[in-house]
C-alpha cells in the first residue's frame, strides 16, 4: 500500500473510531457555526431586504460595502474582534477572548454580510411589476419587507446556505479569537491545521472529510427546500 | 364640488422632457375622471405619481391598481386579501364573487390566467376603504364579452368615492367617465365633461386619438334581434346591443358614421336607405378642420357629423338650416352605463 492509501486508511479509521475528541470538535463546530449563521441571518436578512427595497442616497455605497463584507478575509474579521476583545479593548471587560462566544461573534461577522448581500440581490431582482405592486399595497414598511422576503425566499435560503458554508469552513477568525484550545475552542478547521502541522495526516484528512460531509448535508437539506419551494411557487 | 386630489403639482421629468404633467388636473369629490390617451402618453406615470409609487406624494389616500397586477407566492386568496383589514376583506370576498373569481381563491396564484389576476387585483383594490380609487387599464386583460359586467361591478364598488381611471380604450371613457382628460406626449391636451370632449375634441391631435364620438345617454325600450331601441332625451336610437329593456345605457357612434341630408332634397320620410336611424334637426355649428368639416346639428340633443369639404360645398349648408341625419344601427353601439 502506497503512502496515499495509508493516509486514507488512517483517515477512515479516525472517523470510524468517532472518539471523544472528534465528537467534541464536531459538536463545537456545529454549535459555533450554527449559532453564527442564525445570528448572521437574523440580522443580515432583514437588513438585506431593506437594502433591496429602499431608495435613498448612498444606497449604492452601502451595497458596495456589503459586497465587500461578503469577501472579507476571515483573519481580518478575527483580528478586528481580537482588538476589541483584548484586555484593554472596548469589549475587554467581557473577558470573552478565547471562548466559543468570541468564535460565534467572529463568524457572525462573516455570515452577516453574506446573508444580507445575497438577500438584497434577490430582492433587487424582483420584477418591476412585483416592486410596483409592493409599493401599491396598503401595508407598512415592515409588512412590505416581509412580503418581499417571502417572495424571494429561495434566494434567502441560498444566502443562508452560503453563510453557513463560509463560516463552517473558515479557519482564520476562529483561530485568532478562539485560540484552538484543545477541548475548549478547537473546531474542525483549526483541528485540521493542528493535526497537519503535527504530521498526523490521517487525522487531518479524516477531519476534512467530516467537514465536507457536514457542509454537504446542510446544503442538500437547503437545496431540497429550495427546489420544493420553486416547484410550488 | 370640493377638490379631493390635486394633480397640478405633479410632474415627472426624464432626460429634460416632461413625460407626465398633471397641469390643470384636479379630482373632485365623488367624481369619475378618466385619463385617456395613446400608449406612452404618460398616463400611467401620472397615476403612479398620484399614488406615491414614484415621486414625493404620500399616496395613502389612494387605493391604486397598477397596470400589470402582480400576484405574489401563495393562493389567490392570499393575494386577494393582501394588505386589507378585516372589514375590507369581507368586501373583497364579495367582490371576488361578483367578478367571477371566487372559485380560484384556493388556486396557487402562479397558475391563474391574466383575466383572473386582473379580477383579483380589482377586487382587492376596490375593497380598500381609501377615499380615492385609481385604476390603471382596469379592463386590459378582461375578455370583450365580460367587459360590460366588469365595468358595472367596478362602478358599483366605487360608489360615490372619487376615482381616477387610466385607459386607452374609448369604451371605458364612454361607460365610466364623468370627465375625461386627454393626455398626449406627457401633456393634458384637453379636459372636460366626457360627452362634450368625445363630441368635440379640442384639437387635431386630440381628435386623432379620440375621434369625434357621439355619446347619447338613454334607456333600452325594447330589443329586436341584435339591436336594441334606446330612448334618449329627445330622440329614439337603434343600436347594436343585447341589454334588457329598462337598462341604462350609453349609445356611441362616430361622427363619421352620420350621413347628412338637406331636408329640401327629400328628408327622412323620402329617404330610402338602409339606415334605421333618421332624425330631423337644425344645424348649430359648422367647423372646418383641415379637409373635413364637423357639423353639429340639434336633433333633440347635439349630434356631430363629419363630412368632407366637397360634400359640404355640394350641400351649401348654413347654420340654422334644417337637416336630416341618418345613422345605420350597426354603426351605433350600446355600452352599459357604470352605476353611480
Amino acid at each position: 500500500m502506497g503512502f496515499l492509501g495509508e493516509v486514507l486508511r488512517d483517515a477512515f479509521s479516525y472517523i470510524a473510531d468517532f472518539g471523544p475528541e472528534l465528537r467534541a470538535i464536531l459538536a463545537l463546530s456545529l454549535v459555533v457555526a450554527g449559532l453564527a449563521t442564525v445570528i448572521g441571518v437574523v440580522v443580515g436578512v432583514p437588513f438585506g431586504v431593506w437594502l433591496g427595497l429602499a431608495r435613498f442616497r448612498g444606497r449604492g455605497l452601502l451595497l458596495a460595502l456589503v459586497n465587500t463584507g461578503m469577501g472579507i478575509p476571515p483573519v481580518l474579521a478575527g483580528l478586528l474582534l481580537l482588538v476589541l476583545l483584548w484586555n484593554d479593548g472596548v469589549l475587554g471587560s467581557w473577558e470573552g477572548l478565547f471562548t466559543p462566544g468570541a468564535m460565534v461573534a467572529a463568524q457572525a461577522l462573516l455570515a452577516m454580510p453574506i446573508a444580507a448581500g445575497v438577500t438584497a440581490g434577490a430582492v433587487r431582482n424582483l420584477s418591476g411589476d412585483a416592486q410596483e405592486q409592493l409599493a401599491a399595497l396598503n401595508v407598512g414598511a415592515i409588512r412590505r419587507g416581509w412580503i418581499a422576503g417571502r417572495e424571494v425566499w429561495p434566494g434567502v435560503v441560498a444566502g443562508v446556505a452560503a453563510a453557513f458554508g463560509r463560516v463552517i469552513a473558515e479557519v482564520g477568525a476562529v483561530l485568532i479569537v478562539g485560540g484552538n484550545i484543545e477541548g475548549e475552542t478547537r473546531v474542525l478547521t483549526t483541528a485540521i491545521v493542528q493535526e497537519a502541522r503535527q504530521s498526523n495526516l490521517g487525522a487531518a484528512l479524516g477531519l476534512g472529510i467530516v467537514l465536507l460531509a457536514v457542509a454537504l448535508m446542510v446544503n442538500i437539506a437547503l437545496t431540497w427546500a429550495q427546489l420544493r419551494g420553486e416547484a410550488r411557487v | 364640488m370640493s377638490e379631493i386630489l390635486d394633480l397640478r403639482a405633479l410632474s415627472w421629468v426624464v432626460g429634460g422632457r416632461k413625460v407626465a404633467d398633471g397641469a390643470q388636473l384636479a379630482l373632485h369629490k365623488g367624481e369619475r375622471l378618466v385619463i385617456y390617451g395613446p400608449n406612452g402618453a404618460g398616463k400611467s406615470t401620472l397615476l403612479r405619481l398620484a399614488a406615491g409609487v414614484v415621486g414625493d406624494r404620500d399616496g395613502s389616500d389612494i387605493a391604486y391598481m397598477p397596470q400589470h397586477p402582480y400576484m405574489f407566492r401563495g393562493s389567490g386568496r392570499r393575494n386577494l386579501l393582501l394588505g386589507l383589514e378585516a372589514s375590507e376583506s369581507n368586501r373583497a370576498e364579495v367582490l371576488a364573487k361578483r367578478l367571477g373569481v371566487s372559485n380560484v381563491l384556493g388556486t396557487p396564484a402562479a397558475r391563474l390566467s391574466g383575466g383572473e389576476r386582473q379580477r383579483l387585483a380589482l377586487a382587492r383594490t376596490l375593497a380598500s376603504s381609501r377615499p380615492i380609487v385609481a385604476l390603471d387599464e382596469p379592463l386590459a386583460a378582461i375578455d370583450a364579452d365580460d367587459r360590460d359586467a366588469v365595468i358595472a361591478v367596478v362602478g358599483d364598488a366605487i360608489g360615490d368615492r372619487a376615482s381616477l381611471l387610466v385607459t386607452h380604450d374609448r369604451d371605458v371613457v364612454v361607460a365610466f367617465a364623468d370627465r375625461v382628460a386627454v393626455m398626449i406626449g406627457g401633456q393634458i391636451r384637453q379636459i372636460g365633461v366626457a360627452q362634450e370632449v368625445l363630441l368635440d375634441p379640442g384639437g387635431d391631435d386630440v381628435a386623432e386619438v379620440l375621434g369625434h364620438q357621439n355619446v347619447l345617454i338613454g334607456t333600452v325600450v325594447r330589443s329586436e334581434g341584435p339591436l336594441v331601441q334606446v330612448s334618449c332625451t329627445g330622440l329614439m336610437v337603434w343600436a347594436i346591443g343585447a341589454q334588457a329593456a329598462g337598462s341604462d345605457v350609453r349609445v356611441t357612434f362616430g361622427a363619421e358614421a352620420v350621413t347628412l341630408h338637406t331636408v329640401a332634397a327629400g328628408g327622412p320620410e323620402a329617404a330610402k336607405d338602409s339606415a334605421r336611424n333618421h332624425w330631423l334637426g337644425t344645424v348649430r355649428t359648422i367647423l372646418e378642420t383641415g379637409r373635413l368639416v364637423e357639423v353639429v346639428a340639434d336633433v333633440g340633443q347635439p349630434v356631430a357629423a363629419l363630412i368632407t369639404s366637397g360634400s359640404m360645398d355640394g350641400m351649401g349648408l348654413q347654420v340654422d338650416d334644417k337637416v336630416a341625419l341618418s345613422v345605420k344601427a350597426t354603426a351605433a353601439r350600446t355600452v352599459t352605463a357604470a352605476k353611480q
